[in-house]
């Protein structure tokens, strides 16, 4: 018996039949007993963020000594001092996030950068709308001229000043895009399906890392 | 090299150095260019429209940095709507950044001033809940089993509004605002699946085309779509803000990707004869 192997499936079979009797058969002691166990599933998963910041440290301490990457190391650096900086904060005035010093370093610091790495896509769309979409053949065809009609429906004044535009683009989201959707949809509803009962049965242990 | 040579490949400097013209102009002179609402977020304002004054409502601030620009002004506007209307705003954060979302959100409504809501009685903040739909599980299972405290150490037990409030069927709507597939489709999962609860989603606009199925099949019964969505509920609600005035800035260069998308295709078509000779 492979213990490191069991004991994980078996907690595994164990947690899964729970959440799959709870879910349709509602006895309350099942609901509790569930109801406990996602409790504790939260907790874990915070202790998991906890886990995820010391592998950050480790990470990027191992380039900052090895001096890995070119000048990538630098970055390492800063992200280290930045992630201190959050730490000695937070923890520092006792009230964690809440803390009016924490928030102005968020709001003066990371809110920006990080509105700005998303915004920055925009250009990157737009030239690479630009250089991609054109019509080369028939299927870049259909795909340029679709993009065109979603651009304009998405675009405010048009859809304003031509109403038509915006229900084209609703058209196109609706048995088109929505219809495709719901295909891959079901089909990964069934694999997740398939899945599941193959991890409570045990046939399915690459979470535990093995193959 | 011909005129239409050098159109089909203009430097990226240029491309990108006029589409941030085309943003800057609106941006400094907003033009109040017209809007049309679309029917999701008309479906949105709709469904909060017609829930009855004390209706509490479940929020999820499921967005950080990074969504601030597209989903906060949306936000701000679908709270003015809820306190305007009455009801009482039970709020939660799956995204980490959430709970830094919200002081910036409440800025922007002043529910105190505005309205003359109390923290605590009309509206509260739970802050982050670690485990995506684990944790959307817990809130809407046994609310007060995974919450003891709200996001300023205070006990949920000791504020009125959580009186009453245990979980999923006390809640008359779940509303979400969120930059993640994951989140958007997992409060189908849980709240709609489930509980068979009102559900409202807001999300990106990239993210319209994985979220607007549940909204046809009548799982979400609006949707909030990115800053177009939110220019429509801040003109709905009649609180303008930064959506409508970034609605502009949309119109302008997207107005200016269909020009340079139609560049590259008549000056491929003009030089696609010249490239297949040589």
């Amino acid at each position: 018996m492979d213990y490191r192997r069991d004991i994980p499936l078996a907690i595994t079979f164990l947690i899964g039949i729970i959440a799959v009797l709870d879910y349709y058969t509602g006895v309350q002691v099942i609901t509790d007993t569930f109801t406990l166990i996602k409790n504790w599933g939260v907790v874990i998963q915070g202790f998991a963020l906890g886990l995820g910041a010391v592998n950050l440290l480790r990470v990027h301490g191992k380039r900052i000594s090895q001096r890995s990457g070119g000048t990538d190391w630098m970055f390492s650096g800063w992200l280290l001092l930045m992630m201190a900086m959050f730490i000695v904060v937070g923890l520092g005035t006792g009230q964690y996030d809440a803390g009016p010093t924490y928030s102005w370093i968020y709001n003066a610091i990371y809110l920006p950068l990080g509105a700005t790495m998303y915004s920055s896509l925009a250009f990157y769309m737009a030239y690479g709308s630009y250089k991609v979409l054109r019509a080369r053949n028939f299927d870049a065809a259909l795909l340029f001229i679709t993009a065109v009609l979603v651009i304009m429906g998405n675009t405010p004044a048009l859809a304003a000043t031509f109403p038509g535009l915006f229900y084209t683009r609703e058209w196109i989201f609706g048995p088109i895009v929505s219809g495709a959707y719901r295909g891959i949809r079901i089909g990964i509803g069934m694999g997740a399906v398939v899945l599941g009962i193959r991890t409570l049965l045990g046939m399915e242990t690459g979470y535990l890392g093995r193959r | 090299m011909s005129i239409w040579e050098k159109m089909t490949s203009l430097p990226r400097e240029i491309v990108m150095g006029l589409v941030l013209i085309a943003m800057i102009i609106p941006a400094m002179n907003p033009l109040g260019l017209p809007l049309f609402t679309g029917d999701m977020s008309r479906a949105w304002y709709n469904t909060v429209d017609a829930l009855p004054a004390g209706s509490v409502v479940l929020f999820d601030v499921g967005y950080g940095s990074g969504g601030y620009p597209s989903l906060g002004p949306g936000n701000i506007a679908a709270f003015h709507q809820m306190f305007e209307k009455d009801l009482k705003i039970v709020m939660m954060a799956t995204a980490l950044e959430g709970s830094m979302m919200y002081p910036l959100v409440m800025e922007g409504v002043k529910p105190e001033q505005n309205y003359g809501a109390v923290y605590g009685e009309d509206y509260v903040f739970l802050g982050y809940i670690a485990g995506g739909q684990t944790a959307m599980a817990g809130v809407l299972g046994d609310l007060k089993a995974l919450v003891s405290v709200d996001y300023e150490g205070t006990s949920v037990d000791s504020l009125s509004i959580m009186d009453n409030v245990n979980g999923a069927d006390d809640f008359d709507l779940v509303a979400y605002m969120t930059t993640a597939g994951g989140t958007a489709e997992g409060w189908v999962y849980q709240a709609y699946s489930q509980y068979n609860a009102d559900v409202l989603g807001g999300c990106l606009s990239m993210m319209t085309t994985s979220i607007k199925p549940y909204y046809d099949s009548g799982q979400i019964l609006g949707i909030m779509d990115g800053i177009k969505g939110a220019a429509d509920l801040e003109f709905l609600t009649g609180h303008p803000g930064d959506a409508i005035v970034s609605s502009d800035i949309l119109s302008f260069t997207q107005a200016l990707v269909l020009i340079f998308i139609l560049i590259g295709n008549v000056s491929f078509w003009m030089t696609r004869g010249k490239g297949e000779a040589s």
